[in-house]
């Protein structure tokens, strides 16, 4: 009887851990695939995809909600420019406008410094990030904001028909639909772009000009326009981040620069330009951040991430399912 | 900064007398006395000019911790140079050192010792040993990824402040040093008394331990750049593999320039826990990194002098013209408006706001336009242009 008891509470601490570290992982994996591809793809580093996050986050907010601003915007008279057009709006809108924010970057921001050092690349991306930040402040203020979760799947996942039938009988109770929910799309929207980058022609001439841009071009095909897209998916995935994220992380106009750290470790840590690496490494960095968390290390939850990334950098300085090995 | 290599002698006739001058010049700037030298007066004249010179200062609306805090920072900036400018590895990592070694001074001086010199051995020793342990895990990757390891490291070290090591640093409310817990230097000279002889310009004991450091770092930074171990530096920085080919131990090269770079940032940040008698746990957050690779662009990439330009542009911006609400203009109409005129500026352009956002994007435009150079190279190109109006010729 006790045994059993133990056996179900076992079973409920590990579903408990494995959700909140699926949705810790979740906005990880959502950043590193972009900075993956880009990275892997491009050869381009982007400091600024924090940024894309935060653009994300704020778009988010006056999409869905109502909310209240206390910078310039509200010294000029827009002290409340949401439109209130509910979350499920915010999530279709989003993805597109961060999209075509991508496009933009890439067009004006990275192409010019495509032939520019690495350093040069990293300079300019950071400065970009620093303006976008410093700009939202400005018109926005700087506190800290959230997303309010939307009302269809706030409240405890226990009432949602067949997956609350699951919880119950796993034992876990305190579970929020909004986990879930971002579990669930986080998996959906990931397995898509993996599906186009391996599966389509499209995917293959990406993954073509990743190996040998010169050759490609050779055979009469254009990369600049899949690599255009690719930028634009990548910002797109770190748009829905900033949405998704909203609701659970509170964030502020520099919060970009903050998640940008461990998004970065990510792709390091999975290997770059691998999507399956990406996720591998969120995940671990997610299990690894709730567990700390739920077995009562929760100071120790930041650090753990960076000491498991020391770890693998040590052991294989080219990430978990990394393939190059040269600088 | 080595750029003057062939001094010929101007043939134009008619300007012979300015030629030998110019030459001579070209030839004694390169020395490392003169340099030091000329820090040495900088150093000293920097504060005057900046907090009492009579009109000046009132333009400038300087104050002497602000002076302070200029020269400390130019000193992490000249640390964090000689590894960015002069190896060419960014480093987006670099508050760990000033960081770690401000903790480590100021934890030092609560439960041990707080004789100021001491302090900056302790930050000092800190910082290199980190450097060494952090420098083996982010050098093990080149390029780009040295920036974002040593970003994430950099990172670890803050988090690790904020909470696990609460008890040391003081978490989140950053690590109160208090001013009696850092004893007078030697045992006898408090650091705020005057100084004598010199007080008018530096006045305190404070700014001339400050510009005492700041002297030493530049002879020690011009030494190593200038010898052949500095040069393997530069070869690294214009081609890493061709360095490697000629058979030097280019892993080993780097780590030794990660190792000075964060020694030097260590005794700025210890410098800094004595200024402040405090230590703020954001002095390890990547935004103190941030704040560094910015001063460091916008004052010139590799070169010695730019960085503290830079650093006192940034400074000046953030602390002066931020809070600014009013602009000193200096107009002489006759002899009835003598002297300096305040303006006061309108609402609307109140710099309070956007000061950040300035620094951003002076920080592009520099970033864009002049990487390179930055301001001090922009200052050297007019020297240039003057030496060679004069008949220099290059």
């Amino acid at each position: 009887m006790s045994a059993s008891l133990l056996a179900l509470q076992t079973s409920s601490e590990i579903a408990r851990l494995l959700i909140n570290g699926l949705q810790a992982g979740a906005i990880y994996i959502l950043l590193a695939v972009g900075l993956s591809i880009i990275l892997g793809t491009l050869k381009f580093v982007n400091f600024a995809h924090g940024a894309l996050y935060i653009v994300g986050a704020y778009l988010g907010l006056i999409i869905a909600g109502m909310p209240t601003f206390s910078g310039k915007l509200a010294e000029w008279g827009f002290a409340s420019p949401g439109l209130g057009w509910g979350y499920l709006a915010a999530l279709v809108i989003v993805p597109l406008v961060v999209f075509v924010v991508g496009l933009a970057m890439e067009r004006f921001v990275a192409q010019p410094f495509y032939d520019r050092p690495d350093t040069d690349q990293i300079l300019l991306t950071y400065g970009i990030a620093l303006v976008v930040a410093e700009t939202f402040r400005v018109l926005f203020g700087g506190q800290s904001r959230g997303i309010a979760q939307p009302p269809w799947a706030s409240g405890s996942a226990t009432g949602v028909p067949v997956v609350g039938d699951v919880l119950a009988f796993l034992g876990v109770n305190a579970i929020s639909t909004w986990r879930l929910v971002v579990i669930l799309l986080t998996a959906v929207l990931v397995g898509i772009v993996f599906l186009l980058i391996e599966y389509t022609d499209f995917g293959l001439t990406v993954r073509a000009g990743t190996v040998d841009p010169e050759m490609v071009e050779m055979l009469g095909i254009r990369l600049s326009r899949p690599y255009l897209v690719v930028f634009g998916i990548g910002a797109a995935l770190a748009g829905v981040a900033g949405l998704v994220g909203g609701p659970l992380v509170q964030f502020y106009p520099g919060y970009g620069g903050e998640i940008l750290v461990p998004a970065f470790l990510t792709v390091v840590v999975g290997g770059v330009g691998s999507i399956r690496g990406a996720v591998v490494g969120g995940l671990a960095f997610g299990l690894i951040q709730s567990g700390l968390i739920q077995f009562g290390f929760s100071e120790w939850s930041q650090v753990g991430i960076y000491a498991f990334a020391a770890i693998v950098l040590l052991v294989r300085p080219q990430g978990l399912l990394g393939e190059e090995v040269a600088v | 900064m080595s750029d003057e290599t062939g001094q010929r002698v101007g043939e134009e006739s008619g300007q012979l007398s300015a030629v030998p001058l110019l030459v001579r010049w070209r030839a004694v700037r390169q020395r490392e006395s003169f340099v030091v030298a000329a820090t040495a007066i900088a150093v000293l004249l920097f504060p005057y000019l900046f907090v009492r010179a009579p009109v000046i200062s009132t333009a400038l609306q300087g104050y002497q911790s602000l002076a302070e805090l200029i020269v400390i920072w130019g000193i992490f900036v000249i640390g964090f140079d000689l590894l960015h400018g002069y190896t060419g590895l960014l480093s987006f990592g670099h508050a760990a050192f000033w960081g770690g070694g401000a903790y480590a001074a100021g934890v030092f001086a609560i439960h041990v010792s707080g004789s100021p010199l001491v302090m900056i051995a302790v930050g000092i020793t800190f910082s290199v040993l980190l450097a060494w342990v952090l420098g083996f895990l982010t050098l093990r990757r080149g390029g780009i990824y040295f920036a974002i390891l040593t970003l994430a490291f950099g990172q670890m070290l803050y988090y690790m402040a904020l909470q696990p090591l609460a008890d040391l640093t003081g978490g989140d409310n950053g690590l109160g040093i208090g001013g009696t817990a850092i004893e007078p230097l030697l045992g006898f000279i408090p650091l705020g008394a005057g100084i004598p002889v010199i007080t008018t310009f530096v006045a305190t004991w404070m700014y001339t331990l400050i510009g005492v450091a700041m002297v030493l770092t530049v002879a020690f930074a011009y030494r190593v750049l200038n010898s052949p171990y500095g040069m393997v530096f530069r070869a690294i920085r214009e081609n890493e593999q061709r360095a490697e080919f000629v058979g030097l131990n280019v892993q080993r090269y780097k780590l030794m320039a990660f190792v000075l770079s964060g020694g030097i940032s260590g005794l700025a940040g210890s410098l800094f826990a004595i200024q402040q008698a405090r230590v703020p746990v954001e002095s390890l957050f990547w935004t103190t990194s941030g704040e560094v690779v910015i001063m460091s662009v916008i004052g010139g990439v590799g070169s010695l002098f730019g960085g503290p330009i830079g650093a006192a542009v940034y400074l000046y911006v953030a602390n002066v013209v931020q809070g600014m609400r009013e602009v000193v203009l200096f107009v002489q109409v006759d002899k009835l408006f003598p002297g300096a005129q305040a303006v006061v500026l309108p609402e609307w352009a109140s710099p309070a706001d956007y000061w950040h956002l300035l620094l951003g994007l002076l920080f592009v435009a520099v970033v864009v336009f002049i990487p390179r150079g930055g301001l001090w190279g922009g200052l050297k190109s007019i020297g240039h242009r003057i030496g060679n109006r004069l008949g220099g010729g290059r």
